[in-house]
């Protein structure tokens, strides 16, 4: 497993589309200074306003990019037919992707929470003791939320990879990933009340404020998860699609 | 792991792959029908027939990437995927273009070596008996399909195996490449190893091979050696046209 490990290690390193899924999830610390310097500016003018944190704002733009990377992790290797010298190097498939899903694992939480954990402080150190609102909790208070956006990145990059071994295609894994992410709690909000809050509560974006004890939004009010129980729903997520993925990849040819 | 020349072998070599009724079925068309033959070693055994015969279907079997429909390939006497470290034991180069193009032929090399625990001074030493030494850290998007092949090969030898198995090596290389590729089938199967070789070059397996082995339609149609063909038949192709006569069919498994 050790060996495998490695060599998935460094698969990841030495292809570019790594860097520019990693650099796209980046962005959201630029955008993030941007969005306070521009804020700040406001405020400067009008004394106080309630901005959104940059943080949760463009979250969805690393998750979006790291799902990518996850799906690339295995679909690519369908692309160009790598997976046949992969399988032929490594016969045990469970051996495989459990390799790949903790390189994958690994590498999304700690790329994420680096980002974010940027985009939280370069945003805390350009607002000063202006009053943005983002910017008045205590660090403490926002650890949960912070934990909870790292974890859902790395769970959607696994969500990703389980997809992709299932599907196979690069293309129709990332649309699932965007549909997971953008597409279904877009409908949900939709859906006539309490419908819309009860389907909503158990999508993936929604588990993050739920994780943090907090209300989804102010059209959804409040979740119906308590933390755990939203974390619990969050680690599900990539499990059962692994597993899929898993037995697709145990029963069909490659 | 590495043998100087003179030497004897550091381990036993000796090798063998043993199909017992194979038979694989795709949708309504048998790809490979009830196939049992032995390769053995100490000679180049060569795998001929029409495409669509089932030649690469039966590597894949052989390699464990497609699951037979009823029958088993064994090789040493075990199913490939119960191997502990593959490509100790087997090495094969089933499609040259199935490597990620973006990768240098140093790192593809070595990702696949880690796996089995292969160090990457034998990584440099494969590089240059296939004489890419000079380009291994150009991207594998670049080469051309010789230089592919010479890199399929590489990862065959990778791990000192006993068996080998090479799926069309000659296409694309120019007459140099040709006649080192002879010379190394040749040479692999002097040195106790078990090679299997599929080639439509009637000329250049009748120089190489010592065996030959003829499928049609998924079926075995001749095995015998190239002196009992060519004992037979004014040349190996002239067998091979009047073995193969009712079995042309371009079918192709997938």
């Amino acid at each position: 497993m050790k060996a495998v490990l490695s060599s998935e290690w460094l698969k990841l390193r030495s292809v570019t589309s790594t860097y520019h899924t990693m650099g796209m999830a980046a962005l959201t610390a630029v955008l993030g200074i941007a969005w306070t310097l521009y804020v700040s500016d406001l405020a400067d003018e009008r004394g106080m306003l309630r901005a959104a944190a940059p943080e949760e704002g463009f979250l969805p733009l690393v998750q979006i990019s790291l799902a990518v990377l996850g799906v690339l992790t295995i679909t690519s290797e369908y692309a160009t037919g790598m997976i046949r010298t992969s399988l032929v190097t490594v016969p045990k498939r469970s051996t495989l992707l459990l390799a790949k899903a903790g390189i994958v694992g690994l590498a999304t939480f700690v790329a994420a929470n680096a980002i974010l954990l940027i985009t939280y402080s370069t945003s805390r150190l350009i607002a000063g003791d202006r009053h943005l609102a983002f910017n008045e909790t205590l660090f403490a208070d926002d650890l949960p939320r912070l934990f909870a956006s790292g974890l859902s990145v790395t769970a959607l990059a696994l969500v990703g990879l389980g997809l992709g071994a299932t599907i196979r295609s690069t293309a129709g894994a990332i649309v699932s990933v965007v549909a997971l992410l953008f597409v279904l709690p877009g409908l949900a909000n939709y859906l006539p009340p309490p419908w819309n809050t009860r389907i909503a509560t158990l999508l993936l974006p929604n588990l993050v404020p739920q994780i943090a004890d907090q209300r989804l939004s102010s059209r959804l009010g409040d979740g119906y998860l308590p933390p755990w129980a939203a974390l619990a729903v969050l680690l599900a997520y990539p499990l059962i699609t692994l597993l899929i993925g898993y037995f697709q990849l145990r029963r069909r040819d490659a | 792991m590495v043998r100087r020349a003179g030497a004897p072998p550091s381990r036993i070599l000796y090798g063998v792959i043993e199909l017992q009724h194979l038979t694989k079925r795709y949708g309504g068309t048998l790809a490979v029908d009830d196939l049992s033959f032995k390769v053995e070693p100490g000679h180049v055994t060569g795998f001929l027939g029409p495409n669509g015969a089932g030649k690469s279907t039966t590597m894949r079997l052989i390699l464990g990437l497609d699951a037979p429909t009823s029958g088993q390939a064994l090789v040493n006497g075990r199913r490939y995927a119960s191997l502990g470290k593959p490509m100790r034991q087997v090495g094969a180069l089933l499609d040259a273009g199935a490597v990620h193009g973006g990768r240098s032929a140093y790192n593809h090399l070595l990702c696949m070596a880690r796996t089995n625990d292969i160090g990457p001074m034998r990584v440099a030493e494969v590089l240059e008996q296939v004489g890419l030494a000079g380009v291994a850290r150009k991207r594998v998007g670049g080469f051309s399909l010789g230089m592919k092949q010479r890199l399929g090969i590489a990862s065959a030898l990778l791990g000192d195996p006993g068996v080998l198995m090479f799926d069309e090596p000659v296409n694309g290389l120019d007459p140099d490449g040709v006649r080192w590729i002879r010379d190394l089938m040749r040479s692999l199967a002097a040195e106790g190893r078990t090679v299997l070789l599929s080639s439509h070059l009637m000329s250049e397996m009748a120089l190489t091979a010592e065996r030959i082995v003829i499928v049609g339609r998924g079926k075995l149609v001749a095995e015998a050696t190239v002196a009992e063909l060519t004992a037979r038949y004014p040349t190996l192709e002239d067998a091979y046209m009047a073995l193969t006569a009712d079995s042309l069919q371009y079918g192709a498994a997938r």
